[in-house]
């Protein structure tokens, strides 16, 4: 049976995207190791913004902007950058990304700019963008590290979505801050799912979920 | 030693395009910034002002309206906008204040607005604010705003300033229900509201 697996995955990797491991590494990093849901990174913008839909949206987009910009620019430079000074170099073009995201909405979506407040500057410090820029980029040519970061982003912004929407059904009977007919005029809103707690809760019932489906390690398995 | 030299030269070719490329960016966002946060600032005095204006008015049109019905008065260290609207509209005269403050995250800015007697509360609202998402966020929340109309700056035995309580417990004049889970912001609002309140009746003597 590995033996199969094994020929198979030979005979495809020429071929394809990236030699063949573009659609793995898209799989890898929003699904089977989704950076939220698997590897648990990056939660606490994730609790935090995570109470209204829209603004989950908007945080996932930024951090896929940031993640594919800064995967590409680290890729790019992964022969010329000094190996001591790599880490200061990630932190800089990351930093770079995030301001310029910031500007952008400051100056052409003002009102999402000011709800997010100070979660779209630290998006800086969030492991995951280091993280594949330190794990990936550094090692890989620029083409699949776009990918990468891309299915990363992704696999954040999706899980993000997911909590957004039932934190936002549940705590406020509200999708997109419009009412749904036919569900808020009778559903009394449950303000924990707004709270902090709420955030906990629903990251913590996805989590199990995405492992639950993904199913247990193979070396755990036996 | 070389080493040392490559690693000083990639770090300033680093750094200077990175900064090179923000200040572009800066400069290029900047007057969309500021006219963002000057509509955001006239938008906020006229609403509080309770101005009519049409809904969806461009900023263009939100300035006019601005200039046209809206005076400003110095009276010291205070900066009143003053509304008196037209007599048969049947609107009341209408003073805005602005305060600000340290909020929990950064700055907190809004306007406070008071009725002609300068005792009672029409509207508030907040133009600048960095408070949590969701908790210390939801001061600029209408259902927030709201609870501060009508109220009083005074209590019953005229001691100035206003209390924002535990919600669900505001039973004086000058009391007003504060929001779950945001008593922090709560406080540090009610500490900036009671500073301009404070200015607003030294200056009224």
């Amino acid at each position: 049976m590995a033996d199969n697996k094994q020929l198979a995955c030979m005979t495809c990797e020429p071929r394809g995207l990236c030699g063949g491991r573009g659609l793995l590494t898209l799989k890898e990093g929003a699904w089977a190791n989704n950076p939220l849901a698997i590897q648990v990174l990056g939660i606490c913008s994730a609790l935090a913004v995570t109470n209204r839909l829209e603004n989950s949206l908007v945080m996932g987009a930024a951090l896929i902007f940031v993640c594919v910009g800064s995967n590409l620019l680290v890729s790019l430079l992964r022969k010329v950058t000094p190996y001591r000074f790599r880490m200061i170099a990630e932190v800089a073009i990351i930093a770079t990304f995030v301001i310029l995201f910031d500007q952008f909405l400051k100056a052409f979506y003002w009102d999402m700019s000011k709800q997010l407040g100070p979660y779209v500057g630290l998006i800086i410090t969030n492991c995951i963008v280091m993280g594949r820029a330190e794990a990936f980029a550094l090692q890989n040519p620029p083409a699949l590290s776009i990918v990468d970061g891309l299915a990363n982003g992704l696999g954040y912004a999706v899980v993000l979505a997911i909590i957004g929407f039932f934190r936002e059904l549940l705590g406020a009977g509200e999708i997109l801050g419009r009412e749904i007919p036919g569900f808020s005029s009778w559903y009394t809103p449950n303000q924990l799912m707004i709270l902090a707690p709420g955030a906990f809760f629903a990251l913590g019932i996805v989590i199990g979920i995405f492992n639950w489906i993904k199913g247990p390690e193979p070396q755990e398995k036996k | 030693m070389k080493n040392n030299v490559y690693t000083l030269f990639y770090a300033g070719v680093l750094g200077t395009v990175c900064s090179l490329l923000l200040t572009a960016v800066a400069s290029f966002t900047a007057p969309y910034q500021e006219a963002n946060a000057e509509a955001e600032k006239n938008h906020n005095i006229l609403g509080v002002l309770q101005v009519p204006y049409p809904p969806g008015a461009s900023s263009q049109e939100l300035v006019e309206i601005f200039e046209d019905n809206v005076r400003l008065e110095q009276k010291g260290e205070l900066a009143m906008y003053i509304y008196v609207p037209p007599k048969d509209s049947g609107n009341e005269e209408t003073v805005a204040v602005g305060f600000e403050g340290p909020g929990l995250w950064g700055p907190v800015k809004g306007f406070l607005a008071l009725g002609r007697d300068m005792r009672t509360i029409r509207g508030i609202t907040f133009y600048e604010q960095e408070e949590t998402p969701g908790l210390g966020g939801e001061i600029v929340t209408e259902g927030f705003r709201k609870r501060f109309v009508g109220k009083k700056i005074h209590d019953k035995d005229d001691n100035v300033g206003i209390v924002i309580c535990k919600p669900g417990s505001a039973k004086e004049q000058n009391e007003i229900d504060g929001i779950t889970g945001a008593t922090m912001t709560c406080d540090k609002v009610q500490a900036m509201l009671n500073e301009a309140i404070k200015s607003i009746v030294e200056e009224k003597r």
